[in-house]
This record gives C-alpha cells, sequence and structure tokens, in this order.
C-alpha cells in the first residue's frame, strides 16, 4: 500500500466558523447512532478545536447509566481513535453527561430542565442548546412536544432541535409532523438531517455548478439529453430487517438521498449563498418535479428485490433469506425510475433514479449526458460517437469526469472518447470529514443551509406519492421483480431506459 | 459603508452617569430584550490619519474611522505631497506623522464608534465601546451612549440587540476615563480589544485596555517592525489570544502555497527545500517574515544565522537567513524589500514567493506565486531553465480592516492561533538587529 505523505503546509489553513457555547443534548444516546456516528463526530470537532470549552454532551436514554458510565461506553466505542488521541479524549469527555430521560414522562423532562441548568454552570454553557432526536421515528413529534411543554424550546435564539431521517412516512405523515414540530417551534429552530447533504461532494454539486461558468450556460434542455442518479450498494439488508421491510428502497434511498441530490443538480442558481435562497431553489425544483406518467406511475417505475447469488465460495443469501425478513416480502430493495422537471430549464429533459442494495458496486454518481453533436463529420472508432458526458463521483473515489472525442491516433479521422478526470484524492489527498461533522457543526451554529426546509420535505413526498399510493392500493401493477444479488438489478429497469433508447451507465 | 441604526439618537452623558443609564436603558426602555448574547466589542479608534487628513482639508468628514476609498485617495496623494517614499503605503503610520506637521484647521464632525460596518454588525456585538482621542490634547472626555440593532438586511430586523458607547477626548482625558471601561465589560461574554492603530503608540494605554483574557487584534503592519513583533510574541507569550490582521492578510498566500503541494506527488519535494525567497513592498519586513517563519516552522526547519543584506544588483536591502533542515541540509533565505511605484493599502505587501526544492532522482522544482497586482520578474530571474516550474498568481486579500476584523468576530476563536503562535518567535528570530 502506498502511504501519501502528509501536506504540512495544509495543516490548520481552514478558517472554521467556531460553534459558539452550548449545551448538546441526544435523545437516544444508548442507541448505535451515537457511537457510531454523533460522539464520533463531536471528538474529531473537538479535536480540530472547533468546539468551544464551554461546551457539554447530554446523552439522554431510558436505561439508568451514570455519567460516568456514558464516558466508559463511549470510549469503548472509540477505542481506535482515542487510542491515537488519548489525551484529547481525557479532556472531551469530560464534557460529557448522562441524564435518564423518557421523553414521554413530563416529570423526566422537568428533570432534565433542572440537569440542564446545573450543566449550564458548570461548563458555562449559557442556556444555548442543540436537541438532538436519535430516537424511533415515530417519536419525532411527540418528543419536540414533550420538549415544547417543558419550556425547553421557548429560546428560539438558544434552543434548536435536529431530527433525523425518515421525516414521516409519506406525503400526509411528513405535513402532519410538520404541523406538530411547528407547533412546537419556530422552523429557523427545526434542524431536519439527511447525511447525504454533509458529504463533501454533494456540496461540491453547487460549487462546481455556480462557481464556474463553463457548466452552468450548458446546465440545460439545450445541451443535456438526459441525467442518470445512481446510489448504489453492494451489502444488503444487514442487521436492519425490523426497519426497512417497513421502509424499502423507496422510502430509504430516493426520498431523501436521491432527491436532494437531484433537487442540487436541477436547482436554479440562488441569488445569493444563505440558506434560504438555497433551500428556496431546492424546494422550487421538487416542486416542480413529477414522475414521467403519474396517471400509470407502473410504466416509470421499476421495483426489485435481490435474490440469492455471489459466487460458489461466497454465496450471497437472497433478501427473503436474509435473517428477520418476511420470506414472502415485497419489499423492494431496489428502485428505478423516470421523473421529469416541468420548468424551462429541463422541460423534456428525463430524470432516471436508481438505488439498490446488493448491486456489484458502492457507488453513488450524478451523469449528465449531453447532446449528440448535430452532425457527425468523423468516422468514430467505436461505431458512432460517444454523448459527451460529466460524471460527477459522490462516492467512493470523489471526484468528477468528463468524456469527451478526440482523434483516434492514426493518419485518419477517426474519433474516440476519452476521460478526462478530477480525484479529490490525487488533488488534495486529504480524507474528508464525515458527514455528520459537517452537519452537526452546521445545527450548532444555527446554519441551516445543509437540512432540510418543511417545504422541501413535503414536496420530496409529494413526487412520489403516486408510487406509494400505488404500492399500498394495487402492489400488483408495480411488481417487485426479482435480480440476481450482485447485478445490476432487474431487466425490467433496463428496459425502463430502453424504451427511450438508452442504457444504464454500468460504471 | 453602511450607518449604525440605532435605536435612539446617542446621548451625551456624563461619564460617571453611563453605566447606570444603561443598566436603566436595558432594564426600562428595552423591556423584553435581553440583547444579543455575542461579545463585547472594545476599540481604541485614533483614526490619526483621517484626522489629519480632515485637519489638511485633503479629505471631507465626516470623521468615522472608517477606511474608505476617499480616504485611501486622499492618502496616497498626501505621500507624494509629503515627500515621502513611493512604496509608503497609505497606512504607514509615517504619513500621518508627517501630515501631522503640515498646517490645517479644518473642522468636521467627529462620528467615530458610531458608523460600524455591516460586516461587523452583522455579528451583533452586545457591546460596542469606541475610545476615539483627538488630535487636541487638552479636549475634554465626552461620553455618548445608544442602544442600536443592526440594519434588517444584516439579519438585524427586531429588538435592540447591544449598545454603543463612545469614549472621546484628548489622550490625557481618556488615560482619566479609562476606570469607567471595566464596568462596562461584561464578565459573562467573550471581550475583544481591537487596537486599531499603529503598536508604535505609548504601550501604557494597550495595557490598560487589553489584559487577558480579553481576545487583542492587532495589526504587525502598522509600526516599527521591531516593536511589532516584540508586542505579537510578548501577548502570545501571556497566554492571551492574539490575533494579527496582517497575519490573517497572509491566507491567500498560505493557501496558494499549500495548494501546489496538495497533490502528493508534489509532496515530497517539500523535504528538499533549499532556497526560500520573499519580495515585500517598501520597507516593512513583518509580513514577509511571518510568511517565512510559518513555511519554517510547518517544515521543521531550524534558524542558524540571520542578517541584513543589500541586493548587489539594485541596492534594494533585504535580511538573508540560514536554515538547517532535519536532514541537516542548508537552506539559504532571502527576504528583499523591492521599492514601488503603487503600493496595498497596508505596509510590507508580499510581491512575491519563491521556494526551490531538489528531490532526489527528480528534476528540481521551482515555485513561484506572484501577487495578482503586479509581476515578479525579479524571482522569475536566476536560471531555473532546468527546474520543473509551478507558478501561480495569488488574489489579493481584502484588505479593509473592518471587512478583516469580522472575519475574525465570525471565527469567535478563544485562542491564539497555533500556526500564529507558532510563527511570531520564528520572525522575531529572523529579524536582525
Amino acid at each position: 500500500m502506498t502511504t501519501i505523505l502528509t501536506n504540512p503546509l495544509r495543516v490548520g489553513l481552514r478558517q472554521e466558523r467556531v460553534i459558539s457555547p452550548q449545551c448538546l443534548v441526544i435523545f437516544g444516546a444508548s442507541g448505535d447512532l451515537t457511537h457510531r456516528k454523533l460522539v464520533p463526530a463531536l471528538f474529531e470537532l473537538f479535536r480540530q478545536r472547533r468546539l468551544p470549552s464551554e461546551f457539554a454532551v447530554l446523552g439522554c436514554a431510558r436505561r439508568p447509566w451514570s455519567d460516568e458510565e456514558f464516558r466508559q461506553r463511549m470510549q469503548e466505542a472509540l477505542a481506535d481513535e482515542i487510542a491515537e488521541h488519548h489525551s484529547s479524549w481525557e479532556s472531551f469527555s469530560q464534557g460529557l453527561f448522562y441524564e435518564s430521560v423518557d421523553l414521554q414522562r413530563p416529570e423526566d423532562l422537568v428533570r432534565l430542565g433542572h440537569r440542564l441548568e446545573t450543566i449550564d454552570r458548570l461548563r458555562a454553557t449559557r442556556g444555548n442548546r442543540t436537541f438532538y432526536l436519535s430516537v424511533s421515528p415515530e417519536f419525532y413529534g411527540s418528543g419536540c412536544r414533550a420538549l415544547a411543554a417543558a419550556g425547553l424550546l421557548a429560546d428560539a435564539d438558544r434552543s434548536r432541535v435536529v431530527i433525523e431521517k425518515p421525516f414521516g412516512r409519506d406525503y400526509g405523515s411528513a405535513q402532519e409532523l410538520n404541523r406538530v414540530v411547528q407547533s412546537c417551534a419556530k422552523e429557523s429552530q427545526v434542524f431536519r438531517i439527511d447525511h447525504y447533504l454533509g458529504k463533501e461532494t454533494v456540496q461540491n454539486i453547487l460549487v462546481l455548478r455556480f462557481a464556474n461558468t463553463i457548466f452552468e450556460p450548458l446546465w440545460n434542455r439545450n445541451y443535456i439529453a438526459n441525467v442518470q442518479i445512481t446510489a448504489a450498494e453492494t451489502v444488503g439488508v444487514e442487521e436492519r430487517a425490523g426497519y426497512y421491510e417497513s421502509s424499502g428502497a423507496l422510502r430509504d434511498m430516493v426520498q431523501n438521498h436521491l432527491t436532494q441530490m437531484l433537487a442540487l443538480t436541477a436547482m436554479e442558481p440562488p441569488g445569493r449563498f444563505d440558506s434560504e435562497s438555497i433551500r428556496n431553489e431546492k424546494a422550487k425544483v421538487l416542486q416542480s418535479a413529477h414522475l414521467a406518467n403519474e396517471d400509470e406511475p407502473w410504466k416509470c417505475c421499476v421495483r426489485g428485490q435481490y435474490g440469492p447469488g455471489g459466487s460458489r465460495s461466497r454465496p450471497l443469501t437472497g433478501y427473503r433469506q436474509e435473517p428477520g425478513v418476511d420470506p414472502n416480502s415485497t419489499t423492494e430493495t431496489y428502485v428505478a425510475m423516470k421523473l421529469f422537471i416541468n420548468n424551462w430549464r429541463w422541460q423534456g429533459v428525463p430524470f432516471y433514479l436508481r438505488t439498490g442494495k446488493r448491486l456489484p458496486k458502492r457507488l453513488s454518481e450524478v451523469v449528465l449526458t449531453f447532446r449528440k453533436a448535430p452532425v457527425h463529420l468523423f468516422d468514430a472508432a467505436s461505431g458512432a460517437p460517444t454523448p459527451n458526458q460529466l460524471i460527477l463521483r459522490i462516492q467512493p473515489d470523489e471526484g468528477a469526469e468528463i468524456k469527451f472525442e478526440v482523434k483516434a491516433p492514426g493518419s485518419g479521422m477517426r474519433s474516440r472518447p476519452v476521460d478526462m478526470a478530477f480525484s479529490y484524492d490525487e488533488s488534495f489527498g486529504e480524507p474528508s470529514d464525515e458527514g455528520y461533522v459537517r452537519l452537526l457543526a452546521d445545527a450548532m451554529l444555527g446554519d441551516p443551509t445543509l437540512y432540510t426546509r418543511s417545504d422541501e420535505v413535503e414536496a420530496a413526498w409529494r413526487l412520489y406519492t403516486p408510487l406509494l399510493e400505488l404500492i399500498e392500493d394495487a402492489p400488483w401493477q408495480l411488481p417487485v421483480h426479482n435480480y440476481e444479488a450482485r447485478t445490476w438489478g432487474p431487466p425490467a429497469a433496463d428496459n425502463l431506459l430502453a424504451d427511450d433508447g438508452l442504457i444504464w451507465r454500468r460504471p | 459603508m453602511s450607518a449604525q441604526l440605532t435605536l435612539q439618537a446617542p446621548l451625551a452623558l456624563p461619564p460617571t452617569e453611563v453605566s447606570p443609564y444603561l443598566n436603566r436603558l436595558w432594564q426600562d426602555s428595552l423591556e423584553g430584550s435581553t440583547g444579543a448574547t455575542t461579545f463585547t466589542l472594545l476599540v481604541w479608534e485614533p483614526a490619526w490619519l483621517e484626522q489629519h487628513l480632515v485637519r489638511c482639508g485633503r479629505l471631507q468628514g465626516p470623521i468615522t474611522g472608517l477606511l474608505g476609498d476617499d480616504l485611501l485617495d486622499a492618502a496616497r496623494q498626501a505621500v507624494a505631497d509629503c515627500d515621502l517614499p513611493p512604496s509608503t503605503a497609505p497606512m504607514d503610520p509615517q504619513l500621518a506623522w508627517a501630515l501631522g506637521r503640515q498646517g490645517g484647521d479644518h473642522a468636521s464632525e467627529d462620528l467615530r464608534g458610531r458608523f460600524v460596518d455591516s460586516a461587523i454588525s452583522a455579528h451583533t456585538p452586545r457591546r460596542l465601546i469606541t475610545l476615539a482621542p483627538t488630535l487636541d490634547d487638552g479636549l475634554p472626555l465626552e461620553t455618548l451612549v445608544a442602544a442600536y440593532r443592526p440594519l434588517p438586511e444584516e439579519g438585524g430586523a427586531g429588538s435592540a440587540c447591544g449598545d454603543v458607547v463612545v469614549l472621546r477626548g484628548g489622550m490625557e482625558a481618556l488615560r482619566q476615563g479609562l476606570g469607567m471601561i471595566r464596568p462596562l465589560v461584561s464578565q459573562e461574554l467573550p471581550c475583544w480589544v481591537w487596537w486599531n492603530s499603529s503598536l508604535d503608540e505609548p504601550p501604557e494605554m494597550l495595557d490598560a485596555l487589553a489584559p487577558p483574557p480579553c481576545r487583542l487584534v492587532i495589526d504587525t503592519s502598522l509600526g516599527q517592525p521591531r516593536r511589532c513583533l516584540e508586542v505579537l510574541v510578548q501577548r502570545i507569550g501571556t497566554g492571551q489570544a492574539v490575533n494579527d490582521l496582517n497575519w490573517l492578510r497572509l491566507r491567500s498566500w498560505r493557501e496558494s502555497l499549500a495548494m501546489v503541494f496538495d497533490p502528493p506527488s508534489r509532496r515530497d519535494a517539500l523535504n528538499h527545500v533549499v532556497q526560500l525567497d520573499i519580495d515585500v513592498e517598501g520597507s516593512h519586513p513583518v509580513k514577509g517574515l511571518l510568511l517565512a517563519a510559518w513555511i519554517a516552522d510547518r517544515l521543521g526547519w531550524h534558524l542558524v544565522t540571520s542578517y541584513h543584506q543589500a541586493d548587489p544588483g539594485s541596492g534594494d536591502h533585504g535580511i538573508a537567513a540560514e536554515f538547517e533542515r532535519t536532514d541537516g541540509t542548508t537552506v539559504t533565505f532571502r527576504l528583499m524589500e523591492v521599492p514601488v511605484g503603487i503600493t496595498k493599502v497596508h505596509p510590507g505587501a508580499i510581491m512575491g514567493l519563491r521556494l526551490i526544492c531538489e528531490p532526489e532522482q527528480r528534476p528540481p522544482l521551482c515555485v513561484i506565486l506572484c501577487s495578482e497586482s503586479g509581476g515578479c520578474m525579479r524571482l522569475e530571474s536566476g536560471g531555473m531553465a532546468s527546474m520543473e516550474l509551478a507558478e501561480e498568481v495569488v488574489p489579493l486579500p481584502e484588505e479593509h480592516e473592518e471587512q478583516e476584523m469580522a472575519t475574525l468576530l465570525g471565527g469567535g476563536h478563544d485562542s491564539t492561533n497555533p500556526l500564529l503562535a507558532a510563527a511570531a518567535p520564528l520572525a522575531a528570530a529572523l529579524l536582525p538587529d
């Protein structure tokens, strides 16, 4: 393995905003997310000197842990990171506290309020609080109500609430949840998280589009023939069968992650780089998006479910054979669909979205395929000239790539496609922060730019309502096609594009 | 420039009445508004240059303490009229001193402390205290007080978020008024002290205004180089959070140089640097020394010696030094003070940087960074034909103090930047006696 030398001139150059004194309260602190993502992200922020000394984390869950027990559990979970930064952990862990709280019990919330006041005095956190609801989705509404009833969201300037995904199960439940949340707190206090937006490369879509003059003039129906957005996973359902059986790929990936990539790819340029301008444009483009055939949605969507596959030496079980999955399950692990966006920029340009588990590669990408040259002057080595493509690689091997035709060497005038590639690794060689590092910091800074606003969430759910209703009311019209594990999904998904004379990119 | 939107006309009060008045203001008149829980910003705002330009009739008033284009135009014109070297930057304290010897008695309204750049007011300071010494040493102490909120377009639509206190008068009167400042600084909020003047001014005032743990903001381009570096090193040494606007202005140079070595294929070259050259405008080397010190610190070089040197060709003055790399190889360093026709706003702006690396079994690499506003032909000469050449143009930094100050306030740092803390003593050591 090649060792990459660090760039000593790069160390410490980033001018980061510093979070103001505050206490981060995590509900669901005994859950996976806390020790796998949240506390590691906070520890990273601490090591980057982005947390003030007046900072505390208060873990809350029903389990009767003590502060010390909470610290111990976090220490065990972060053993690898701590081994290299032991003294930092010693200092950071002094700010970790725990309180046993059941969000459904008002007396617990009163006790929580007193505990927060004690922490304010102990750590000088000045009554500034961020509440993180890392609890089961059915408790999002009641959790907000409980916080509001205890007066913990009363100060709009000094309290915020972060809500994990999924935000609702469909358009109606998202509307209802928004209504509840907004009755408890101002919209400026509410941070609906989608960790995909914390990814450097997702944010780079905005920079690539709006910091360069070479792309934006081409970024429309006059030059772009179609857009493909893919989020492929190699893993199966793993230990998430309980959740996944009730959600499926459409709710788990498309409504949030893929839709966010769609919004960033298709949105109009914001007037300025601030949270409201950006979220206005994202909401507007999602409100303009619709399934390619809303009256007959089965014609523009394909669902799939992985079956057994793999090799003889490493066989992979099918979805229905996974632990915790109903043997007759009709939950989709793959979904592909075609959308249109009804506005001047994108009228008539198909957007193809696909996501699935147990696909051959783990990757996320946005591929913009440009229209063909109007006249073919040259012979093409591959029979016909390949359309130009701009490929934004979200993960892994983050970067961008442009495909274009050049003259093939030799005496004739034959053209052939080549790639011009940009790689984050080759250009920067530094790992980027985990998405939660950025998003947690933003929430504590009160910056909602990378969080989803209520109208965005509702627009995203409304976009897929015809599909969700179809799955609910007439599932036989949108059958779940079987596909072999570690293949690119069911053949029906290929037909979706073949009808338009296209094929999915095989990355 | 945008005016601070005060809720009331600033009220002149006797100094002893200021604290009680502010208490009453928040308890009674602004009931329901608790004010921003942000910070106190204490500004030493002599604006000597602006005051002299106005007094000499070279600039229309009012005196605001803000660095506007009119002021810079008038200052550049005054450089020529005062027979100062063309390389004298508009903000060079020598210019204010030279103007001080010129006649004139034009008067103008003094609005220092009542105009705050929108970049700063957008951070909603809880209390802005401005000390505004006047040219006339004999003037008594005046104190002005008002509540304020930022303009709506700065996010300030709503209730009052802070208050403004201005102390104005002759130096002696201000000294006598120092006692009233501490009670005005909330112990519960961070306090920033911005020394918006030359570091050559009498140290007693700086000591009185900015004791630790106040977060001090200075500008090491303003004042005698030795004195600037001494203040910087001494203050950092006390553990105080020190921010240097001159260091902040190096950001684009540090970033541009780091960018050259971002591709992993280039990084090994950093272990094989043999020569570093930096050109600065005029005769103020501190910025160049800080840049060199940062590079030396990051690359682990050890300073062996430094001395004054004149360029045999041009006669320009400079500083030379030798470092030792971790592998014992010598790195030579030259800083040349280059005369220019039109300077940037602050003394000692960087014109160019050249870094020569000689990696093993690869062709030498020569990195040249040029300022956006001028060429760097001097650094491009000297037989680099056989080297791999990496040239970049460094964008001009935003040089308005208010913008720089807003950047600091936005960062909210409660300790000295560790890169500055490491570079400052080395920069001081690089400056020969």
